[in-house]
């Protein structure tokens, strides 16, 4: 295995490949590992460190600086302001997502097909990648052993209010519930890129390069030809060494907020200018329910199954438990009261709510970091509310005592009745509390250069060379979990990729 | 194969954790009476103030340096919180733990988006690493390691074909309550 990292490097150094992949998370791993199997010379660059699963371990203060971009400090500005969180390491998000599988419904694949105008993002076109992506991940229902108690109330109240409740096929080999997937699955169950993609592409004769953030691509005579960043020293976090890739083609997989960040530093995009624009991000509302007996939700599976019954209103519902760091940092008390809360960490079932977005916002370039830029709509709003009811309402069916609102001017719900209140005090979209893992569309493809960044290659329509793998491709929201989307279109990108003679 | 984790707070694994942002003292005194008026006053160790700034500005390293400079900025109007709320004339490092706490829980509700923006960043950052220390875990009852090491040698089992059994299924509630 050839990983490099900052300490390797000389200053200037110039590395020459066939194929230089930016990002090793979903999209990049998968394109690169194609990319190599089919006989490519690859080289991947990422911005982050390698990380061995020996060395994942349950602190958030580790994992935080570790395994996430800013250390989680990352937010969406706009109406509310949205945290987010994407991976910064060997793996990228893949490493620290709860790993569901789930295909976009049919009706959202039929959606990219009319809008491209060509069938190849149809459900029929993209199943065999569907089919590949899935069996390289072990893309499979959870084990009866790996399932927690916050699973099964989830499941028992969706099945006492008459919803349709599914379980969640995951990237999973033997998981056995450590509910660790935040901070890197420390079992080696969750299956990565980490774990399956980027060695079967180091296997395959691939390179990679860590601890290097691409600031520029390489242009010459109109056509892409390599990617010029800097490697960032671990210790003082300066950019403090030049590093080149000279290649025959590049791969961009930096993510839906990175992506547009990298190639708005450029004269591309002009046919259609909407790199960085149709930028959504499926935001969750967090409804957490205290019981008056432990669940543990700390143990099985970080997200067994989710309820689906409100799916063509674009609500999903689901569990997903967070360590008490994350917990504490997002209830609404300081000091004692804090603690006093979260001495009933043990009863605590923490669920969430999602929503399908109903319009998109914006990325652009601001001094020395992307700013992403999105605000809910008021039909968006009122399907949070909506959904915030239902759930809080399962949760008292199931014997809550406390239910922890996401809504700044009214926290807490002591009984079903308070959530009468929910319509009559949350008239602004200012007092929900929003935050999101998914981030996509902002360099969407497409069959036509006036409507789309990319072509149904993955290649920019104005600049040959440079191809996208990654989750801002999609035309549209998917409106479920997007790992296994943005694995079958870095796919398809890997396999219709031409180099040049 | 299965790996064979340690779970150590502090992984061997040849990275290295960047040094803190260097700040003033004046910050340094201003990070620390936030920090103070924000976690629980109990439990805590001599340094457990200490600790949790210097977490704090270990994060800020792995952010561009315009986000950065923005919290900070952000953390010393906070320090004025009392002056702009017109509620008082010092800041919250002259105040004692008490009243900086409810000026900080004023702005945390707000009804004014931006100023409950202002409190996002130190509260993520001083509870998340606050509630990630031993003392504030045995504190809520919560301890993963055992847990996960008895999980990591399941899967070990698992994976030489010794199939889980019922009984090592997670159930902690005799029945899902009905």
């Amino acid at each position: 295995m050839t990983i490099l990292a900052h300490r390797d490097y000389r200053n200037g150094q110039t590395f020459d490949a066939e194929v230089v992949v930016v990002g090793t998370g979903a999209g990049g791993a998968v394109a690169g590992a194609e990319l190599a199997e089919a006989g490519r010379d690859v080289l991947f660059v990422e911005e982050g460190g390698y990380h061995p699963t020996s060395s994942l371990n349950p602190y958030l203060t580790e994992s935080l600086p570790r395994l996430y971009r800013d250390a989680g400090g990352t937010i969406i500005m706009g109406r509310p302001p949205i945290p987010y969180a994407e991976g910064r390491c060997v793996g990228g998000s893949t490493l620290v997502n709860g790993g569901m599988t789930w295909r976009p419904p049919e009706r959202v694949l039929m959606e990219w097909e009319s809008l491209v105008g060509q069938p190849d993002l149809g459900a029929k076109a993209l199943e065999p990648f569907f089919d590949r992506v899935e069996e390289r991940i072990h893309a499979k229902p959870q084990h009866p052993v790996s399932v927690g108690e916050d699973s099964r109330l989830l499941e028992e109240g969706a099945r006492r209010l008459g919803w349709r409740y599914e379980h969640n096929r995951r990237a999973q080999d033997r998981c056995v519930g450590s509910n660790q997937c935040l901070t890197g699955c420390p079992t080696g169950a969750k299956q990565s890129t980490l774990l399956n993609y980027m060695p079967r592409a180091l296997s395959f004769g691939a390179r990679c390069l860590t601890e290097v953030r691409i600031q520029k691509l390489w242009i010459e005579g109109g056509r892409c030809v390599g990617v010029m960043g800097k490697a960032v020293n671990p210790r003082t976090r300066q950019c403090d060494i030049d590093v080149r890739v000279r290649s025959r083609a590049v791969v961009v997989s930096c993510g839906a907020v990175q992506t547009p960040y990298l190639l708005l530093g450029h004269r591309v995009g002009r046919p259609s200018r909407q790199i960085g624009k149709n930028f959504l991000c499926h935001p969750n509302a967090k409804v957490v329910a205290i019981y008056p007996f432990d669940i543990h939700a700390w143990q099985g599976v970080s997200q067994g199954g989710q309820i689906r019954e409100f799916l063509d209103e674009g609500i999903v519902m689901a569990e997903n438990a967070i360590p008490p760091g994350t917990a504490a940092a997002q209830i609404p008390f300081l000091g004692e009261e804090a603690l006093e809360l979260m001495k009933q960490y043990n009863g605590m079932a923490m669920t969430g709510v999602l929503v399908d977005d109903s319009h998109a916002g914006t990325v652009t370039r601001s001094f020395d970091a992307p700013l992403a830029k999105y605000s809910i709509t008021a039909y968006d709003h009122e399907r949070f509310l909506r959904g915030v009811r239902r759930l809080a309402m399962l949760h008292f069916e199931m014997g809550a005592k406390q239910v922890v609102l996401p809504f700044s001017n009214m926290h807490i719900a002591n009984s079903i009745d308070d959530l009468d209140q929910i319509e009559r005090t949350q008239r602004s979209r200012s007092t929900i509390e929003l935050f999101t893992v998914h981030l996509m569309g902002t360099c969407r493809m497409g069959g036509n250069r006036r409507s789309s960044v990319v072509n149904l290659q993955g290649e920019l329509w104005d600049l040959p060379g440079c191809y996208v793998a990654d989750a801002s491709l999609f035309p549209t929201a998917v409106g479920v979990n997007p790992q296994v989307t943005i694995m079958a279109l870095a796919t398809m990108v890997a396999q219709r990729l031409e180099l040049p003679n | 194969m299965v790996p064979s984790p340690v779970l150590r707070r502090h992984p061997d694994d040849s990275w290295t954790l960047a040094a803190p942002r260097k700040v003033s003292p004046r910050t340094q005194r201003v990070l620390l009476a936030l920090a103070d008026a924000i976690i629980p006053a109990s439990p805590r160790t001599e340094t457990t103030l200490e600790d949790v700034t210097r977490h704090a500005l270990v994060c800020l390293q792995y952010m561009p340096q315009s986000s950065a400079r923005l919290f900070l900025v952000g953390m010393r109007l906070l320090n004025w919180a009392p002056l702009w709320r017109l509620r008082g004339l010092r800041p919250l490092t002259r105040l004692s733990r008490d009243k900086a706490r409810r000026h900080l829980i004023a702005v945390t509700q707000s009804r004014w988006l931006p100023v409950r923006l202002s409190m996002y960043g130190p509260l993520g950052l001083f509870m998340s690493t606050y509630f990630d220390q031993d003392y504030a875990h045995r504190a809520i009852d919560y301890d993963p390691v055992p847990f996960i090491e008895a999980r990591i040698e399941l899967r070990r089992k698992w994976v030489e074909g010794v199939e889980p059994e019922a009984e090592e299924e997670i159930h902690h509630l005799p029945v899902v309550p009905r």
